[in-house]
């Protein structure tokens, strides 16, 4: 308590309100219970449509939606030398003493952090998604990650499976690497008040439908399961490119009856849908974390989920049933977890969940993140330089010239 | 009575003045300081251009496209310089009546805008985000308007200039206001 230190935090994302996802989440709910913690902190993304400038949020929460049009996937124009002007502008007058960036995918974040550095800040990144190694987008994202995180003070990652991950993608020293998991706000997603009748069992899919997200293999497992349990209904929300799909296999095996397709769900809506039903499938591909899961069992659902990622990390076993990215052994999951649903209890899932997950708990282990940071010795140029040419000559030779464009 | 006040700002001038009799005005100034940078650089290029021109104009080459053009570009973007130069903006409070907000510019050219008191709902200060920087400024609310009125359209003064005009408006416009409500019955 006597060490406890005020933290003035510029958290960076290109991901962030009025969008939702898992990052959106995480900066929105991090910041509120770092508020709460007597810190001050400031979030910085670009605009959306008219939703430009200064906004206030929930507890005060100071966000800035620079008026740079995101380009490609939500994210802003990478320009290197564009931002540097208002990030530094931000960093001044807000008295920064700390940066906070999230997702690799965020060029903001990448630029924030470099920015930064050079000022002087110490600088936290928090990475949330998975990548690969082998295809070409994989491979430059890599790079850049490299470049960014070379002289980043501490990192997070939301699951080991992604501490891996990021470690062996940006050569960072796993001491550096923290886990934190994410958590869910329990008392929004509660269970419904009466338990479900079970003489019909109502599997509910909440997700993008998206390659990424395994929309393919639904397309394989819900005939398979409709025939082979006649009692089953499926509730898919959530849209995509996938979707297309979804419903030609619905025309296909004529299964309007069974599986209703509510479309793109708002995030307020979701725990109604998901007190709906008795079971929570998820067949993503790929996944971190999956805080998607985490709603659900905290709204009583008993989850299957493809054993990917971080996935098996994030719920107890009496709680999930996994099965491998392939639609037999997902029908074979399903077939368990329809067996274990009487055992169910969703209050005491939800209890479960509640002393499990707290945003609470994040804040406070990233508070501890950040009195690291802070402690860190301070890097000059050269110890930079010289880990920037482990990297790339080119990324040297580059860097180097933005140093001294910054000094002129 | 004026009270001249330089602020912290290094740029700008606040200079208030209060006049009690025969009507109470109340004047509130930001001049922007002169600084040598601007002629000098205005002379310098005045120069260049000028001599650009005599060489393009005497040389034995046929002059190029850049030459024809760039002479009438030049001299346009010294005008700009000199015409465009803001001395001092000014707000002129008259109370239960309105304000007049003044933009004096070097050349000697005055634009007044004037904003009977009724009009004003409440004057703001918010902050204005742009690609390349953040800053503070002072509009008035209006009402039956959707577009904020900006007090200041040239100068950006620091926030401290800002907080005692915005005090006074804000006096101004509750004292207006309260008359507004009382209706024709009084």
């Amino acid at each position: 308590m006597a060490d406890w230190r005020r933290h003035r935090i510029l958290m960076v994302s290109d991901f962030f309100y009025p969008n939702f996802g898992g990052v959106e989440s995480h900066i929105y709910y991090l910041s509120q219970c770092l508020l709460e913690l007597g810190h001050k902190v400031v979030v910085m993304t670009h605009a959306y449509a008219n939703r430009s400038g200064v906004r206030y949020m929930t507890g005060g929460l100071k966000v800035y939606y620079i008026p740079w049009k995101p380009f490609l996937m939500q994210n802003t124009l990478p320009t290197f030398y564009g931002t540097l002007p208002i990030i530094r502008n931000i960093l001044i007058r807000e008295k920064i003493s700390l940066v906070h960036g999230h997702q690799a995918f965020s060029t903001l974040c990448h630029e924030a952090l470099m920015h930064a550095r050079t000022m002087g800040y110490k600088v936290v990144f928090t990475d949330h998604s998975l990548y690969g190694f082998a295809d070409i987008g994989s491979i430059h994202m890599n790079k850049v990650l490299q470049f960014t995180l070379a002289d980043v003070s501490q990192a997070i990652c939301v699951s080991h499976t992604s501490k891996e991950n990021t470690v062996l993608r940006s050569s960072l020293p796993p001491a550096k690497v923290f886990v934190i998991p994410n958590a869910v706000d329990t008392a929004m997603f509660t269970p419904a008040p009466e338990r479900l009748k079970s003489d019909e069992i109502v599997i509910v899919v909440i997700s993008r439908l998206v390659y990424r997200k395994g929309a393919d293999l639904l397309v394989e497992v819900i005939p398979e399961v409709c025939r082979l349990f006649p009692q089953v209904r499926f509730i898919v929300g959530g849209d995509g490119p996938k979707r297309v799909r979804l419903e030609e296999m619905r025309e296909k095996h004529s299964l309007q009856d069974r599986v209703e397709m509510l479309g793109a769900v708002p995030h307020a809506r979701v725990r109604s849908v998901l007190i709906s039903g008795h079971i929570f499938l998820n067949s993503s591909l790929t996944e971190a974390f999956c805080i998607a899961i985490l709603e659900a069992a905290s709204c009583g659902l008993l989850t299957v989920s493809t054993r990917v990622g971080g996935v098996p990390e994030v719920l107890p076993d009496d709680m999930v049933v996994l099965a491998e990215p392939d639609p037999v052994d997902m029908v074979r999951a399903i077939k368990k977890a329809i067996a274990l649903l009487p055992r169910i209890d969703p209050q005491e899932m939800h209890a479960r969940m509640k002393k499990l997950y707290d945003w609470r708990d994040v804040a406070r282990r990233t508070e501890i993140v950040y009195d690291r940071a802070l402690k860190c010795s301070n890097q000059n140029l050269l110890d930079r330089l010289s880990r920037l040419q482990l990297i790339s000559k080119k990324c040297l030779t580059w860097y180097n010239s933005i140093i001294k464009m910054k000094r002129f | 009575m004026g009270d001249k006040q330089s602020g912290v700002h290094a740029k700008y001038d606040y200079i208030h003045d209060q006049e009690s009799s025969p009507s109470p005005l109340d004047a509130h100034h930001v001049e922007v300081r002169r600084s040598g940078a601007k002629p000098v650089a205005a002379c310098f290029f005045a120069a260049l251009v000028s001599a650009y021109a005599f060489f393009a104009f005497y040389s034995k080459e046929k002059p190029n496209i850049l030459a024809v053009w760039g002479i009438p570009l030049g001299a346009l973007l010294m005008m700009k310089l000199c015409w465009r130069t803001v001395k001092k903006e000014s707000v002129l409070i008259m109370p239960t009546f309105g304000v007049q907000l003044e933009t004096h510019y070097r050349s000697g050219r005055i634009i007044r805008r004037f904003v009977p008191m009724g009009k004003i709902l409440k004057p703001v200060l918010q902050e204005c985000v742009t690609p390349v920087t953040c800053y503070w400024c002072l509009s008035l609310l209006l009402r039956d308007e959707e577009q904020l009125m900006l007090v200041f359209k040239e100068i950006r003064s620091p926030l401290k200039m800002l907080i005692p005009i915005w005090k006074a408006l804000c006096a101004a416009a509750d004292e207006g206001g309260g008359l507004e409500e009382c209706g024709p019955d009084g």
